[in-house]
């Protein structure tokens, strides 16, 4: 069945978030990184409060500023190049991304031939935030990224994989991933790499540019890898631009790893591109997620869900308490996507949820669901963006065999606590 | 295309210091809102209206259920939803209007509010949606006030977004309906939006004054009062000087006149007031609120007192925006606490004649507080940081105690009450480990 389409003519409490805000991210998890945003000066100054209250931490960000003088008479070259100047009087970063807002896209502003016009490497990527959503807001941008600073070459570095996660992964859930990889003894470089630069640590560094991260070397050298392992639905895209610099790099892909079966088929996956075994701690965990789904069966199983998300961050939770015989009962999408799809989900808002509120047993949502599940008295489970009010969400982990029985053992506890 | 109303003067109070207009922003060295967000701000605060934003997602997506604006409106509390059309590519193209007339029509429908606001952004700006014209119609169709708010992020900061959205309010509402019945002691409160409860420390102290709050700007507001704004006898500018302008205007129109206070502070409380019945010109009411003051302050000292035996002789900096430079500092120096600088980036000179006013001749002026309070820390000696997140790294290496004051605050630290909240607040982070448990070294850097 097809996700079916928001059909209302606006967004109540919406769930939905930008594309700028999904390249603002991808930016961050890039080392020593200044996002720029042009447009107006209020969606970044939106961002940056947004995601400095989502982390916890100082989120990098700047505006081109764009006033209605400005706004109206020129191209925008002269706003950003005029940024640029007054950022690198206090900094000095290694890369700008540079990306656009639903007011440029609208004026027509030409960000390539302002970007060439620049003497730091910049990336320029367009996410007008009347189209799509977070999660393609971040996949442009990595794309670009891509497109933009990766040296072609026909060499293969035997063992070397690139891994492109999808803009919901937590910083531990991504180092966690990088880990299982190497631990197959493969070498492994992540794009965006966030589990550096958001992952809740006090940084010395206050705000001015990312910490951490991908380096912009190691962008440039991403063609040398063997293959490239995509995770979600939004990502897939992103592995035919790196292709692009190096045919015969071998692109995987899962679509999530929420659960025993697909944890199962992507250790599968990094067993045949490896030709090792899996390390005893990984056999351990997957004997603990055995455990894990026969203890909280009984509590989680039989429960009608409420999952409400970005659909590449709910599907392998979704996936995941389906294992433990939970049934989705209400599953709400962002944006269109192949993952929500395969949930028979739909795209909506908050104002859905609560229209299918009856019968809800659990709601597993973001900080927005509080009031819904309040007013309907049913415990929640506080998971994406935002997650306002809720500290650790950087060291959530809900993937792979370790992460899917923390993460049972999470829902299984609050079903029990508040009923 | 429908964009904000030239004839309204732009400057604002920077303008005065010769600076100039602030409303051009800087590219690449800002963080500031935009006018959009000014106008949100301003008038969010109406929990019986629906508020609309007609634009893409960014606007609204990243800022619905931020504030806490308390209200006391029974029913749902609009404040705490988020509307918008969340335009798209076709929109763009082809124009938003037949979209934001459905979306109307979908919350009247639904949602049954006392008006609906409609605010256009940059993008529904740009395109030329006639914003006025649907909303005009409807109005009829619906038989509610439809207001259109002309605050697109673009034309500049957050201030004169509030001040637009203040005046589209004053052209559209202001004198549609007349109240029930006239007090000489009618006031309207401006610029106060009843963050975490703030207005409610004081107005009943007002009421018992008798002084009737007739209508607010915006805090726990009613459309149906400040349609009936025009017959108050005064206009009180609670610390925003953004709506001087509005006020400005009221007396011109309905000979209606101004005085500006705040209510942080014993001190400042007090003065406010005194300098609202003394506006009133009422010599019994004078009378009444000088007793009442006396009462007051009396109260909140007794309370106070465990806390300044504590606070007292302890040193503060205090890197916070705007009013609050002052403000904080008053309500501070009120608990004993010695506030041995204060920033002043982004002050007006209005704001910085009262900081230095405060803290008297030794108190430093951070005009670039980033660089200038660790070092000022160490050379008062100060035992507290007051500033917003991104300096808790500066307190925990100098290992002295942190309160964040920028993060939206969950408790009122408004007039006589709230005094006593920052003072448990104080005490909490001055008595707490964490920040010397946390400054420590690890055994691998000794
Ligand atoms: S700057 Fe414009 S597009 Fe951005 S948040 Fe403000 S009104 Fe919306």
């Amino acid at each position: 069945m097809g996700a079916i389409m928001q059909t209302k003519p606006l967004h109540v409490n919406p769930l939905k978030l930008s594309q700028p805000m999904g390249a603002t991210l991808a930016f961050l998890g890039v080392d020593g990184c200044m996002p720029l945003m042009h447009g107006a000066q209020g969606c970044a100054s939106f961002t940056k409060v947004f995601f400095t209250r989502h982390f916890q931490d100082p989120i990098a960000i700047q505006t081109t500023a764009v006033t209605d003088i400005t706004a109206v008479l020129d191209g925008g070259a002269k706003g950003i190049a005029e940024a640029v100047e007054n950022i690198t009087k206090k900094v000095n970063p290694a890369l700008i991304g540079l990306f656009t807002t639903g007011l440029t896209e609208t004026k027509g502003d030409d960000i390539k031939g302002a970007a060439s016009g620049l003497s730091l490497p910049v990336v320029y990527v367009n996410t007008p935030d009347y189209e799509g959503a977070l999660e393609s807001g971040w996949a442009l941008s990595v794309s670009a990224m891509i497109t933009q600073l990766t040296t072609p070459t026909a060499q293969i570095q035997k063992g070397k994989v690139a891994l492109l996660p999808h803009v919901g992964m937590s910083a531990l859930e991504l180092e966690r991933l990088k880990e299982c990889i190497a631990s197959f003894g493969l070498s492994v470089v992540a794009l965006p790499d966030i589990s550096l630069s958001l992952d809740g640590h006090l940084g010395e560094k206050q705000t001015a540019l990312s910490s951490g991260g991908t380096t912009v070397e190691e962008i440039k050298e991403l063609g040398t890898c063997e293959a490239v392992i995509t995770v979600g639905a939004s990502m897939e895209g992103c592995a035919k631009a790196l292709r692009a610099k190096n045919p015969a790099i071998t692109p995987l892909h899962v679509s999530h790893l929420g659960g025993l079966v697909a944890t199962d088929s992507f250790i599968a996956m990094l067993m045949s591109l490896s030709g090792n075994a899996p390390t005893p701690t990984l056999k351990r965990w997957r004997a603990r997620l055995q455990d894990a789904l026969l203890d909280t069966h009984e509590m989680v199983g039989g429960k009608n869900v409420a999952l409400i998300g970005e659909p590449d961050e709910i599907v392998g939770y979704g996936a995941l308490l389906q294992e433990a015989g939970a049934k989705l009962a209400c599953v709400i999408g962002a944006t269109s996507s192949t993952n929500l799809e395969s949930l028979g989900g739909v795209v909506g808002d908050f104002e859905d949820l609560e229209h299918r509120m009856e019968g809800i047993d659990v709601v597993i949502g973001n900080f927005h669901a509080k009031a819904i599940a309040k007013r309907f008295g049913v415990p929640l489970v506080v998971r994406g963006f935002p997650s306002w009010g809720t500290v650790g969400g950087a060291l959530n982990h809900s993937v792979l065999y370790e992460g899917g029985a923390q993460s049972l053992f999470r829902v299984a506890n609050v079903c029990e606590k508040d009923h | 295309m429908q964009l904000a109303d030239k004839s309204i003067d732009q400057t604002c109070a920077h303008v005065a210091s010769k600076k100039p207009a602030c409303s051009r922003p800087t590219p690449g060295a800002t963080t500031g809102g935009c006018a959009f967000e000014g106008a949100q701000i301003a008038l969010f605060p109406y929990a019986d209206a629906a508020h609309l934003v007609h634009g893409p997602l960014t606007c609204l997506g990243a800022s619905w259920e931020t504030r806490e604006t308390k209200t006391s409106v029974e029913g749902r509390d609009f404040t705490q939803m988020g509307f918008t059309t969340g335009m798209e590519l076709n929109d763009v193209i082809f124009g938003g209007e037949p979209r934001l007339a459905k979306a109307i029509a979908y919350i009247v429908e639904a949602y049954a509010p006392e008006a609906v606001f409609v605010y256009t952004t940059c993008v529904s700006a740009l395109v030329g949606d006639d914003v006025n014209a649907t909303c005009k119609e409807a109005a009829l169709t619906h038989g509610i006030p439809v207001v259109p708010v002309h605050a697109p992020g673009f034309v500049g900061s957050k201030n004169l977004g509030s001040r637009l959205g203040a005046m589209d309010v004053l052209k559209n509402l202001i004198g549609t309906k007349e109240p029930q019945f006239s007090t000489p002691y009618d006031i309207n409160l401006i610029g106060e939006y009843n963050v975490t409860g703030d207005m409610w420390q004081y107005t009943a102290l007002l009421e018992e004054l008798g002084i009737r709050v007739l209508s607010t700007l915006s805090g726990d507001g009613r459309v149906a009062k400040i349609r009936t704004a025009h017959r108050a006898k005064l206009n009180v500018i609670v610390c925003a000087k953004s709506l001087n302008a509005v006020c400005e205007r009221m007396e011109k129109e309905y000979g209606i006149p101004y005085i500006s206070v705040s209510f942080y502070g014993k001190r400042d409380t007090s003065d406010a007031l005194l300098q609202i019945a003394h506006a009133l010109g009422d010599e019994a009411l004078m009378e009444r609120t000088k007793a009442l003051v006396a009462r007051e302050e009396a109260l909140v000292e007794a309370k106070l007192l465990p806390f300044k035996t504590k606070l007292t002789g302890k040193k503060a900096v205090l890197n916070t925006g705007g009013n609050k430079s002052w403000s904080i500092a008053s309500a501070l120096q009120d608990l004993g606490v010695e506030v041995v600088g204060t920033s002043v980036r982004k002050a007006t000179e209005e704001d910085k004649e009262k900081a230095r006013k405060y803290l008297g001749e030794n108190g430093v002026l951070m005009e670039n507080p980033g660089a200038e309070q660790a070092n000022l820390i160490k050379e008062r000696g100060a035992h507290l940081l007051l500033a917003g997140g991104r300096s808790l790294y500066t307190a925990i290496k100098q290992r002295v105690a942190f309160v964040d004051v920028n993060q939206e605050k969950k408790v009122s630290y408004g007039a006589y009450n709230g005094l006593v909240n920052l003072a448990h607040d104080v005490i909490k982070a001055i008595e707490n480990p964490v920040f010397d448990v946390v400054g420590r070294r690890a055994p691998w850097e000794q």
